[in-house]
């Protein structure tokens, strides 16, 4: 933290580490976006631009510089970019607010395999610097395809944008999942981007990374005595990590019936989640020393030897869902009728470490499950010893610690207590900590954030490549197994099939009801 | 939901509050702090407003302290509020009346969220010397807002000399826009700066710590010059070989930032309302030594990190009650001083006679005395 806290004053007089109110901002620098009229773009990021200028953490010298095929000219793309911002800010709209920032847009059209758009887009920078200062800083945003990577990663080779030392500031490169398919494509993808850039300089978003909460663990593990002691597995009897989601594949049919839910979800988001609960104390509190811990545990993750009981997918039927029928999976506009796509998946992990010896980490991840959550349940073994009669401890479960991601962040707490009266009865109670109830009004969205590490240069939050790669040797195998195998069918508005419940029960175990 | 208590004492409000939260189902909110809001009728709709932002960014229970003619008969009202008018908080607004006023804290104290931190706020001119306001002496920390005062720039001398780690004021709070854009404008590299400028409406407070703490970091001279304003309309700061770099702001709204060589860049720069103000405040609740360098530096006062962050309760009887018997609670105030601050404050606070501090210090036991028959004249 010291060695970030220094580097953050970038010798300017005027910072000091213990002046906590002057807000972290980034030197005058460009925000290039590629893809930019975009759903990800449009909803997200330019809401996220308009967020950070709204709360003064944009410097001075800022420009927006959005790149697509569109036949546009600055004004169009201004008039988006303002829809766009109203739409989907969540700081209230403020007229002079982005009457400043739409001075910074501008917009660059062409085809990505167009050599003279691209000219066009270096020479735009390079004028930027003069009217907008940004010193040569630029940051380049990939909102487009994978399968576009090379394309545009080429082109700024050849017109050296990627180049550090070409301008005299900093270059940097933010890349969206999926990162690659399998371990192979991955590889592919990471070589390809490391060589235009500098590995320090690639970016990878994991959203959820950048959600409050998910940092929050961070505080939790390693700001307090309380709950370090007893995570481990001396403690902890298993750990669920659920990421479920009540809506179906929308519009994205093309992109996820080649994915499924193991490609799409498990292999960033929730491993990241199983990581940070599942990582050793990092000797620093920064990019380089948290993520050294994630890459160990990444590493040390082992599959269960029997894959037929331990490893559970499924595809949701018909059904219904919050008082709506929803169709069937294969039913989706874009789905090939045989499809044979998971979008659910359950899988039991274990982790070869001291730590964690003899822990199952139970994770899953399903569309159209019954409701909107992710949380991960730390759930602590039964007292060795109950010295009370077993009548009275028959409603006492597993001590639990959860964590919700969202929605509703916070942490729960699960323990026995005596239920009033007379006779010796012992209940499970929780203790809630609503992490929303009050502060969400301050928290920012995850991209607002990220964006801003991103152009300050701070990397805490991003998995670098090699957690990347780790990730996906859990999920090849995975895949390979049940690669011809068919999807059990679960009905829309389930928990998942029920070889899933199986799986646990086999451990003498049960998901928890998020 | 709203319960108002008329003509009603300490332990009622506090039951009447805990059976509001058990209604509104909040047993166990995450309580961040207590702010205690210390205000006068006339602005407690302000007050109460700002509180309300503030409380939004941060969970806190809202203890309004109001109080009314010293005069009058001793008399507490209060209004209970529960996820009400004033949002999704908690809040007391408590009127005070007679020789209460003098003893807020004895209301208070039962009513500070269990081992939270407390903020006071003085939404009027604060005390000269804060721990004349035993509402200061159970604060961990203490805001107070110097441009409240008739002459801003005397309440900037005064809070240097009374200084405590913990102190802060709203001056100070509405100078960081001004200085975040400052240091953004400096960074990626500068020359040596030479001197500075900050041009304001004349008894500025916040345009004097903007250049004390522009001299302090810059280790250059640095003065304020008086403008049409409002508030502070630019600051110029000059640099070896005869660049500038000046931002403007005339309207109080939108800012100009000029530098020799490089575009002019506009960036609003908006005079922020009392609840912004106050929710920054409460984002931070240890010692701001910047805030201290900075007023050092225009105030000339020294040592103010070494200063002990904890205050003892100074009694004062407020001018205006009548003869002899104020003179002798005079005396008992110098003793008090002396006395074992926060405990003694809240043992008089409790409204106990001398057999409460039968173990106390002979002094001690002189005060309680002296106050009981201040009480009699009453």
């Amino acid at each position: 933290m010291t060695r970030t806290a220094a580097e953050g004053l970038r010798g300017n007089p005027l910072r000091d580490a213990r002046d906590r109110r002057l807000p972290r901002i980034p030197e005058p620098c460009a925000l290039v976006v590629f893809g930019v009229t975009g759903d990800l773009a449009r909803k997200k990021l330019i809401p996220a631009v308009y967020d950070l200028a709204n709360r003064g953490l944009l410097p001075p010298g800022f420009a927006l510089l959005g790149f697509a095929r569109r036949d546009w000219g600055d004004g169009d793309f201004a008039a988006l970019a303002r829809d766009a911002a109203e739409k989907g800010a969540r700081t209230g709209f403020r007229e002079d607010v982005w009457r400043r920032l739409s001075d910074s847009i501008r917009f660059v059209s062409g085809s990505f395999d167009d050599d003279d758009a691209f000219d066009r887009l270096a020479q735009t920078l390079v004028e930027l610097e003069d009217t907008h200062g940004i010193q040569g800083n630029a940051a380049f945003y990939l909102s487009i395809p994978p399968a576009m990577f090379p394309t545009v990663l080429k082109q700024m080779q050849r017109t050296r944008m990627a180049d550090n030392s070409e301008r005299g500031g900093w270059r940097r490169v933010v890349v969206e999942k999926p990162f690659g398919q399998d371990l192979k494509s991955a590889r592919e993808l990471n070589a390809l981007v490391d060589n235009v850039f500098t590995p320090q300089d690639v970016f990878r978003i994991d959203h959820y990374l950048g959600k409050e909460t998910v940092q929050n663990l961070l505080a939790l593990r390693f700001a307090n005595t309380l709950f370090e002691p007893v995570w481990n597995g001396n403690f902890v009897d298993s750990v669920q990590i659920t990421m479920a989601e009540d809506v179906g594949i929308g519009s994205r049919a093309g992109f996820y019936d080649t994915a499924g839910a193991a490609r799409d979800v498990l292999q960033n988001h929730v491993l990241q989640l199983l990581s940070l609960t599942a990582m050793e104390e990092p000797v620093a509190f920064d990019a380089e020393a948290i993520r050294t811990e994630k890459t160990k545990v990444l590493g040390a993750i082992s599959l269960p030897p029997d894959l037929e009981t331990y490893a559970v997918r499924g595809q949701y039927d018909q059904g219904w869902l919050g008082g709506v029928r929803v169709p069937s999976y294969l039913d989706e506009p874009g789905v090939p009728p045989t499809s044979a796509t998971e979008t659910y998946a359950a899988v039991r992990l274990g982790i070869e470490t001291r730590r964690w010896a003899g822990v199952p980490f139970y994770l899953r991840t399903g569309k159209r499950l019954p409701k909107r959550v992710t949380e991960i349940a730390v759930i602590f073994k039964k007292a060795p010893h109950l010295p009370f009669d077993s009548t009275d401890t028959e409603e006492l479960g597993h001590n639990q610690l959860v964590i919700r991601v969202q929605p509703d962040e916070g942490i729960t707490l699960r323990f026995g207590s005596k239920v009033p009266g007379s006779a010796m009865e012992v209940r499970d109670v929780s203790m809630d900590f609503l992490y929303g109830e009050a502060f969400t009004e301050s928290s920012p969205e995850a991209y607002e954030r990220l964006l801003l590490d991103v152009l300050i240069g701070d990397a805490t939050l991003f998995p670098r490549n090699e957690e990347v790669e780790l990730s996906w040797m859990v999920i090849d195998p995975l895949e390979e197994f049940w690669a011809d195998r068919r999807p059990e069918l679960y009905r829309a508005g389930e928990w998942g099939p029920r070889s899933a419940e199986e799986m646990l029960a086999r451990d003498g175990r049960v998901w928890r009801r998020p | 939901m709203t319960t108002t208590l008329w003509d009603t004492n300490g332990s009622e409000i506090v039951k009447t509050l805990s059976a509001e939260r058990r209604a509104a189902g909040a047993l166990a909110s995450g309580l961040a702090l207590t702010l205690v809001v210390v205000t006068d009728e006339q602005n407690v709709a302000e007050a109460e407003a700002a509180a309300t932002t503030a409380a939004a960014a941060h969970p806190c229970r809202v203890l309004v302290v109001v109080r009314r003619r010293l005069g009058a008969d001793d008399r507490l009202d209060a209004e209970v509020q529960v996820g009400g008018r004033l949002g999704a908080t908690e809040a007391v607004v408590m009127r005070m009346y007679g020789r209460l006023t003098l003893h807020a804290e004895s209301v208070v104290l039962p009513l500070l969220a269990p081992d939270a931190p407390v903020v006071t706020w003085w939404h009027e001119e604060a005390p000269a010397k804060l721990a004349y306001d035993a509402l200061a002496v159970l604060a961990d920390r203490r805001v107070t807002d110097a441009a409240a005062a008739e002459d801003p720039l005397r309440a900037l001398r005064m809070r240097a000399k009374d200084y405590a780690p913990g102190d802060t004021d709203l001056a100070w709070t509405r100078a960081t826009p001004w200085r975040s854009l400052l240091a953004a404008a400096f960074d990626g590299g500068t020359p040596p700066p030479t001197s500075c400028d900050v041009r304001a409406q004349a008894g500025n407070a916040s345009a004097a710590l903007i250049s004390g703490w522009l001299a302090v970091r810059l280790g250059v001279r640095s003065r304020v010059t008086e403008s049409a304003g409002p508030g502070v309309t630019a600051v110029e700061v000059r640099f070896e070989g005869g660049e500038r770099l000046r931002i403007d702001r005339p309207d109080g709204y939108l800012a100009t930032l000029s530098r020799t060589g490089r575009p002019d860049r506009q960036l609003p720069l908006k005079r922020r309302d009392l609840g912004d103000l106050l929710a920054e405040e409460l984002r931070r609740l240890d010692a701001d030594q910047p805030y201290a360098e900075a007023l050092a530096s225009v105030t000339g006062e020294t040592g103010l990190h070494q200063r002990p962050s904890t205050r003892t309760h100074i009694w004062r009887e407020p001018a205006g009650t009548r003869g002899e018997k104020a003179t002798a609670a005079k005396t008992a105030a110098k003793s008090a001083t002396r006395s074992a601050g926060k405990k003694a404050a809240g043992t008089k606070a409790a409204g106990t006679n001398a057999a409460g501090t039968k173990a106390a210090t002979k002094s001690s036991t002189r005060t309680t005395a002296a106050r009981s028959s201040g009480r009699r004249t009453r």
